[in-house]
């Protein structure tokens, strides 16, 4: 990104801050399934009001509703901002029950979560027409990140011009790549994490605080 | 193809936009098709594993509550219990079923006959049928047949889930039901529409959800 570039975006977020109203920003958590959105909404509210949002799990579509926290004070530098974060179901192009079978789900039990994680997916996307100010995009950086859901989100994202930080989620692992992740959507900051770790948290908040005030 | 309230029964012509903005009878928002309508279907359909699979308290109340024993399950479990289900539906139209019956609902439909330029814009960019999955042909084929044993029966309602769901996806290919608990999606409809199917039920049911009713249920 060029110095002009940025300087502009840095401008424009100070004026934005300046005008804002008084509501808080909502910022939703996005990302395909088993990135580690919830992992990473439980860290933020945990660290600044000491709840959690929702269950995690390493079954895919855990999260079929999304949730909410409001009023999520986070202090950077003295100073603080107010975000309320929406925790949104994974989206995905394909939902199949069969995915939920190897997770000693009973196939009744596994069509139904397929149903709710299909309406899931309808609702983050339609948050994402009307209800977000901002952008989380969570991706595991252990996997490749160049899928059509990431690139069709993105696209919606930039075309909605919302102010988005792509968090490259799961560094803690040995595949992590987290080069591969910045490499793919160049034009945004790319955040290197451990929502399940809590490492590089500062940084996360730096940013959050930056992009979202 | 015509809609029914299912808290109330009220019933909306085909292509009826007065549904979009809640039912003005009761205020509620789901709605179901009306199975009776669709001529080919109406012998196996209609009646059928909607009415019955269900723990059908059909009344007002049952279909609020949400996540109401799974009609997904219908097409799986029919092999056990489809061979009294599908004898009695075809007659008992109306009475005690309520609301469900198609019987009922054809009538009403003619009485509402004055239809309104439908929900054209949720139309306008549905695919042709030929895009759509496949209504596997093998199911209806074998319904014709008319194989005396359970399974017959079995196939001939599965063709008329398979038809119900083709139909399903005719009108919302936001959301394409490949097979019970199967899914595609195509995003940048999900994203692009007003309205959201945000329930569906592998027998034809759907729920659709008003935009400014989203923000009520979420928990802060």
């Amino acid at each position: 990104m060029g110095l002009l570039t940025n300087l502009k975006d840095s401008v424009s977020r100070v004026t934005d801050r300046l005008f804002a109203s008084e509501d808080p920003k909502r910022i939703g958590i996005y990302g395909p399934p088993n990135a580690g959105k919830t992992t990473l909404a439980n860290r933020i509210a945990r660290d600044w009001t000491g709840d959690a949002i929702g269950p995690e799990s390493h079954v895919p579509h855990e999260t079929r509703r999304a949730r909410r926290k409001e009023g999520v004070d986070i202090e950077r530098n003295g100073q603080s901002v107010t975000i309320d974060i929406v925790d949104t179901p994974g989206v995905a192009t394909k939902v199949d029950y069969k995915e939920f079978l190897d997770h000693d789900i009973e196939k009744d039990d596994a069509i139904r979560r397929s149903r709710e994680a299909t309406e899931g997916v309808a609702e983050a996307m339609h948050w994402l027409r009307e209800d977000v100010d901002g952008v989380i995009y969570v991706l595991d950086s252990t996997t490749d990140p160049f899928t059509q859901v990431n690139t069709m989100l993105i696209g919606i994202i930039e075309s909605r011009d919302l102010p988005v930080l792509i968090f490259a989620n799961k560094i803690d692992l040995d595949q992590a790549d987290i080069d591969r992740v910045a490499d793919a959507f160049p034009e945004h900051e790319t955040v290197p994490l451990s929502a399940l770790e809590g490492d590089n948290m500062d940084e996360v908040y730096d940013k959050i605080a930056e992009y979202f005030a | 193809m015509p809609h029914q309230c299912t808290n109330c029964g009220h019933v909306f012509p085909d292509g009826s936009k007065e549904m979009l903005s809640g039912c003005p009878d009761c205020g509620g928002n789901k709605f179901q098709f009306k199975q009776g309508s669709v001529d080919d279907v109406e012998a196996d359909t209609s009646d059928q594993p909607a009415g019955d699979s269900d723990p059908q308290p059909t009344g007002g109340s049952e279909p609020t509550s949400g996540p109401e024993p799974d009609a997904s399950t219908t097409p799986d479990t029919t092999a056990s219990t489809d061979s009294p289900a599908s004898d009695p539906t075809p007659s008992p139209e109306a009475p005690t079923d309520s609301e469900r019956s198609d019987a009922e609902l054809m009538e009403s439909d003619t009485a509402d006959a004055e239809e309104s330029p439908a929900q054209s814009s949720a139309r306008s960019d549905v695919v042709s049928s030929d895009e759509l999955p496949d209504s596997p042909p093998d199911a209806a084929s074998t319904a014709d047949a008319d194989e005396p044993t359970t399974e017959s029966e079995e196939t001939a309602e599965s063709s008329g889930l398979n038809q119900l769901r083709s139909e399903l996806n005719d009108q919302f290919e936001s959301i394409r039901i490949v097979s019970p608990g199967e899914y595609e999606l195509n995003l940048m409809e999900l994203y692009d529409r007003n309205e959201y199917i945000i329930s569906l039920r592998e027998d034809g049911r759907y729920i659709i959800e008003v935009p400014d009713s989203w923000d009520t249920d979420m928990p802060s």
